[in-house]
């Protein structure tokens, strides 16, 4: 008896058996000694599997299925905003990260006159950078745009009732993605640190502040105090590039995998 | 356990049959998994109840299946792939052009820097959040009680903070106070009407929040805010419930007779 282990369905032989071309034999071989150690035979089923069932859906369109003349609300451009708000989100994650590079959040006193360093990195970005004039330009229209196609996008499922059995779940998390879309924005207006950001950094202490019972507790733990300081950039800041950027990337990405799961609401 | 070592024991191969090279032997490890009865007569308690609903949803699924004249497919909705996605990304491309055409044509530009001495005359915040802003702006709608001997119950700031919670709070939870299978704007007037109102009151409301931007007697802009969206609602209503008629027969003979209401 030999030491040697035993292959058990003798999947050598087989092949041999098969008379199969070079190509084939070096596929196989990789495949056989991938899936012994990985079982990606399992895997390539369950990819096999989805690709039958996405591509299964292949139906008539909605416009001949139900010889609808007026295609107006079929090609009804509104029911591109959601597409729309997501790539301004990658435009403005890309342009960010970009301006990250530079920018630097700090509250201390600049080398020139008034300004700190947080607003004379925004004026490097803008003045001695290559192509920074256009970066924060890009990343600014980027995020405009993305609140206004949030807002449309909004409306469009309201007036359509898309809203309706089964997508209630995905109209309340809509809600919170709006909403983090106004902070991230929020939060992004205030990293200049100018005369604009400072003072609706105020009105947000004062906002936060006159929250009944938490009020003071929640001032403290975003603006990081009940006036405006170093510490509130720090938290808009981390905020703006840290937080948020995870918590609305995953929700964008359930988002879309539940229109994806539920197909998009017929118009008709 | 007892189940499954009975099984087992009955399904065994002989040991003295040899393994077949011709790959007919194999069996896909799938055939060991369990059905769902199987699992439901093993389980008890919650898991059971588990498996007993996926059993009824799966009857469920095949009995409408069968009962459906609707054979194209069987998931009631427009498909994201491919049709949603090429259309999209055709759309796409124009878009991120649009972007950069918007941002090379029309850069932002900086303010003086921070200055906490000196608060200039207009404080905005972007103009996403002019409806928020000015909803902290409604103390003039704060009662005050007569219990209280003419005092406020919150102060107007307080009061401001609660009405953005209140309006966010509504718009949550249409999808369940606005039920069933209508979808165009027509079909229920009344909530084409809640709608158009809401988007009016959300542009009156942000001028009204920079109160200087219209140049206008403050009370009557203040009172503005509130009549635009009432009567435009009311329009709305008016205009939708006269088209309704025409519309619903189109609506009656190329759909609803598809695809009847629940």
């Amino acid at each position: 008896m030999s030491l040697e282990k035993k292959d058990e369905y003798d999947h050598k032989g087989w092949m041999k058996q098969k008379d199969l071309s070079p190509v084939e034999t070096v596929f196989l071989t990789t495949l056989i000694w991938l899936d012994k150690r990985l079982r990606i035979v399992d895997y390539l089923e369950l990819m096999e599997n989805l690709y039958y069932k996405v591509n299964l859906q292949m139906p008539k369109s909605h416009t001949e299925q139900y010889n609808l003349d007026n295609k107006f609300w079929y090609w009804y451009p509104l029911y591109t905003l959601g597409l729309f708000s997501t790539l301004a989100y990658v435009v403005a994650a890309i342009s960010g990260a970009l301006l990250g590079f530079y920018y630097s959040p700090s509250a201390a006193a600049g080398t020139e006159a008034a300004g700190t360093v947080a607003y004379e990195s925004i004026a490097f970005i803008m003045r001695d950078l290559q192509f920074g004039f256009m970066l924060r330009s890009i990343h600014r229209w980027s995020a405009q745009v993305m609140v206004a196609a949030v807002f449309l996008h909004m409306l469009r499922v309201y007036f359509t009732g898309a809203y309706k059995e089964p997508r209630e779940l995905n109209w309340l998390i809509g809600i919170v993605l709006i909403s983090l879309t106004m902070v991230f924005g929020y939060t992004g207006y205030l990293l200049p640190w100018d005369q604009l950001a400072f003072w609706a950094g105020q009105i947000g202490v004062e906002m936060s502040l006159s929250i009944p019972l938490a009020g003071e507790w929640v001032a403290q733990l975003l603006f990081g105090g009940f006036s405006l300081s170093q510490a509130t950039l720090q938290r808009m800041y981390i905020l703006h590039v840290f937080l948020l950027p995870f918590v609305v990337t995953t929700l964008i990405a359930i988002h879309i995998g539940i229109v994806w799961v539920q197909g998009i609401a017929e118009p008709h | 356990m007892t189940d499954d070592t009975t099984h087992q024991e009955t399904d065994a191969e002989p040991e003295a049959e040899e393994p077949r090279a011709d790959g007919s032997g194999i069996v896909a490890p799938d055939d060991e998994t369990p059905t769902w009865r199987e699992r439901k007569t093993r389980t008890q308690g919650l898991s059971q109840l588990t498996y007993e609903y996926f059993e009824r949803a799966r009857r469920e699924d095949q009995d409408l299946r069968q009962e459906s004249d609707y054979v194209e497919r069987d998931v009631l909705a427009f498909p994201t792939w491919p049709h949603e996605v090429i259309r999209n990304l055709a759309i796409a491309s124009f878009f991120v052009g649009m972007l950069i055409f918007l941002s090379a044509t029309l850069p932002p530009h900086i303010g003086d820097p921070a200055n906490p001495s000196s608060t200039p005359a207009i404080i905005l915040p972007d103009w996403y959040l002019y409806w928020s802003f000015g909803l902290l702006k409604l103390g003039p709608l704060n009662p005050d009680l007569s219990i209280l001997g003419g005092q406020k119950l919150m102060a107007d700031r307080t009061y401001g903070v609660l009405a953005n919670i209140v309006v966010v709070g509504f718009v949550a939870i249409v999808p369940f106070l606005n039920k069933g299978s209508a979808r165009r704007p027509v079909e229920q007037p009344f909530w084409a009407a809640v709608g158009v109102g809401g988007v009016l009151f959300a542009f009156t409301i942000s001028v009204y929040s920079a109160k200087n931007l219209i140049p206008m007697n403050l009370d009557l802009l203040f009172d503005l805010t509130f009549l635009i969206p009432i009567v435009g609602g009311f329009v709305t209503w008016a205009v939708l419930k006269t088209m309704r008629e025409g519309y619903m027969y189109d609506l009656n003979r190329r759909y609803y007779r598809l695809r009847p209401p629940k």
